[in-house]
């Protein structure tokens, strides 16, 4: 891969070729890579570049744009309903990701247990919700909630318990929402889980019992461990996906009551699309980027990939 | 012993049989109420006593409302939806497919670097480009367009990584014949690389069918023309614009968008596996 062997060994004939071809060469390999980078430059690079400087002025989308240096990222640091959001995303992101994968694990397990047919019938119907749109899977789940006419109202009721308003009480539209993301995402962790499973060599077991490990030691000494990259894969995808958590709290409850459920990335788009404070939300675009950037770094720094 | 086995295996089974059941109840609930005439949307039993098609018929031939006939834009929004994944997924199979040539069979000088931060870009959020990409759009003139829903798009670092490992596995040799044949840096892409890594195209293409399908963000952003609505912005409109009258019609709409999906990943459940399994990683 290093840069000194661009010039390989090359028949005697290609040598003597004239200069166009050397450059046709040369080329090549530049031609195939363009359409991306071109693609790169333009939606990329140069956005990126201007968020960046967009985070530093004020701008309405119709006026000039007027620069204000680090006004905004003094005014974010101050700003409650920042901080407010950071608390939300993050309670979102911890309990998701903790509950979400310990769950999926024990999903994982057990449908390794089961017999083949019905188990590869499970396999798909925990993954609908993964290949589902969010827009779907959301409104259903609304309806679910609903306050009069909704399914676990009518369950409650049913079990004469007194029914709730789920997506308008404070204390519950989180909770709510909570309950619905780990419910999405179960049967894609446990996929990929499953293939951790698999990989782990039957020796292993077949050596732990030897020594008589029962199932639960066996899961504790050695499916755990064994599993680990496995988990540590899901945590971090888990963390990235939920750090930039929009669409599932716009629709569910637009970040109420009380902005109960408003994220990082439903503040960003209320603060830009909705009041058009496009600089701001290109402050709060910023720091929501580098949160998620150095999530992904932590990914590929912990997690081995196959890349070579 | 080995009875015991079967018996756990038995009970885990009826198990998660039974909780797999819970776990359907909003897709339960989804198909029901779209099969509820009006009059049963709001009763507590799940199913429909009378069940009927109506809700359907609507989101095609609009509402009868106390004379007016309310038209429902479902089939724009299905034809959008459908000419934007197709030409997404051209577009975006045909570039990553050349990038990923370009990195996995020749060597040039800036390689390793252009190689990173091709990979740096799979670590950015969509929302470090929102708001300029939309500025960008909209001084193009292009807001409301198939052109702004599909161009961003094809910029897809993670396809081209995942088909240049694809393509590092076909020999060097079969590729060397051919440039014996005298074929062209592009034949040699185009008819030897190419059918050779068909299924890595294969896995990707369903993964880019799902990311447009279902996407929202961007389309929410970037359309504002109810006639260039793509579905998920067209169910999530429904809702805001008539009230609670449209349950009926938006699980209609949502039941006729999630089929497709459903339909392709029982279809490609092989090329979909390998895709979840091929960002392996090891210990």
């Amino acid at each position: 891969m290093a840069i000194n062997e661009i010039d390989i060994e090359r028949p005697a004939s290609l040598t003597a070729a004239s200069s166009w071809q050397r450059f046709v060469r040369t080329a090549t390999p530049y031609l195939f890579i363009s359409p991306f980078f071109l693609g790169f430059v333009i939606f990329q690079l140069l956005p990126i570049g201007f968020s960046v400087f967009l985070s530093m002025a004020e701008w309405n989308g119709m006026s000039a744009i007027k620069f204000v240096g680090l006004d905004n990222f003094l005014t974010l640091a101050k700003d409650g309903r920042f901080w407010n959001a950071l608390r939300v995303s993050t309670i979102i992101t911890v309990v998701c990701t903790l509950v979400g994968t310990a769950g999926s694990t024990i999903l994982a397990v057990l449908l390794e247990r089961v017999e083949d047919r019905l188990a590869s019938l499970l396999r798909v119907i925990f993954f609908l919700p993964s290949v589902t749109s969010v827009v779907v899977i959301t409104y259903v789940w609304k309806q679910l909630y609903s306050t009069d006419y909704g399914f676990f109202n009518d369950v409650l009721v049913w079990l004469r318990f007194p029914p709730h308003n789920w997506l308008a009480e404070p204390s519950l539209a989180l909770t709510a929402l909570i309950v619905m993301l780990i419910w999405a995402g179960l049967g894609w962790d446990a996929l990929i889980i499953t293939a951790g499973l698999r990989a782990i060599p039957d020796e292993l077991y077949d050596a732990g019992k030897v020594d008589g490990t029962s199932g639960w030691t066996e899961f504790w000494y050695i499916t755990l461990p064994m599993l680990r990259p496995t988990l540590l894969f899901v945590l971090v995808t888990g963390v990235i996906f939920l750090w930039g958590l929009f669409a599932q709290p716009q629709l569910l409850t637009n970040g109420g009551p009380m902005r109960q459920t408003q994220t990082i990335a439903l503040y960003l788009y209320d603060s830009g699309f909705q009041y058009h404070k496009f600089g701001y939300a290109s402050t709060i675009a910023v720091v929501l980027s580098i949160l998620m950037f150095v999530s992904s770094y932590l990914n590929f720094r912990f997690v081995k990939y196959e890349v070579e | 012993m080995l009875r015991r086995r079967k018996i756990l295996a038995r009970g885990i089974g009826g198990f998660l049989a039974l909780f797999a059941l819970l776990y359907l109840v909003p897709y339960i609930w989804m198909v029901s109420v779209s099969l509820k005439p009006d009059a049963e949307i709001f009763s507590t039993k799940i199913f429909p006593k009378n069940p009927t098609l109506e809700q359907y018929r609507r989101l095609f031939f609009g509402y009868e409302f106390k004379g007016i006939t309310l038209e429902v834009n479902f089939p724009a929004y299905y034809k959008n939806t459908v000419i934007i994944t197709v030409i997404s997924l051209v577009l975006v199979l045909f570039a990553d497919a050349l990038a990923a040539y370009g990195f996995a069979k020749f060597e040039f000088r800036g390689k390793t670097v252009l190689f990173w931060l091709m990979i740096g870009t799979m670590m950015l959020p969509i929302y470090a480009t929102l708001i300029p990409s939309f500025w960008l759009f909209s001084k193009l003139k292009m807001i409301n367009t198939y052109q702004a829903l599909i161009l961003p798009g094809i910029v897809d670092a993670y396809g081209i990584f995942l088909l240049k490992q694809y393509m590092e596995t076909i020999p060097g040799e079969i590729i060397d014949a051919a440039k014996v044949d005298g074929a062209g840096a592009f034949r040699r892409f185009w008819q030897i690389v190419v059918p050779l890594s068909r299924p890595a195209l294969g896995t990707l293409a369903v993964f880019r069918f799902l990311f447009v399908w279902n996407d929202y963000l961007w389309p929410l952003v970037i359309i504002r023309k109810e006639a260039m609505y793509t579905l998920t912005i067209g169910i999530a409109n429904m809702q805001q614009r008539q009230g609670m009258v449209v349950w009926g019609s938006q699980m209609a709409a949502s039941v006729l968008a999630t089929l497709p999906v459903i339909l392709l990943v029982l279809l490609m459940q092989r090329q979909f596996l390998r895709g979840l399994t091929t960002g392996a990683f090891k210990a």
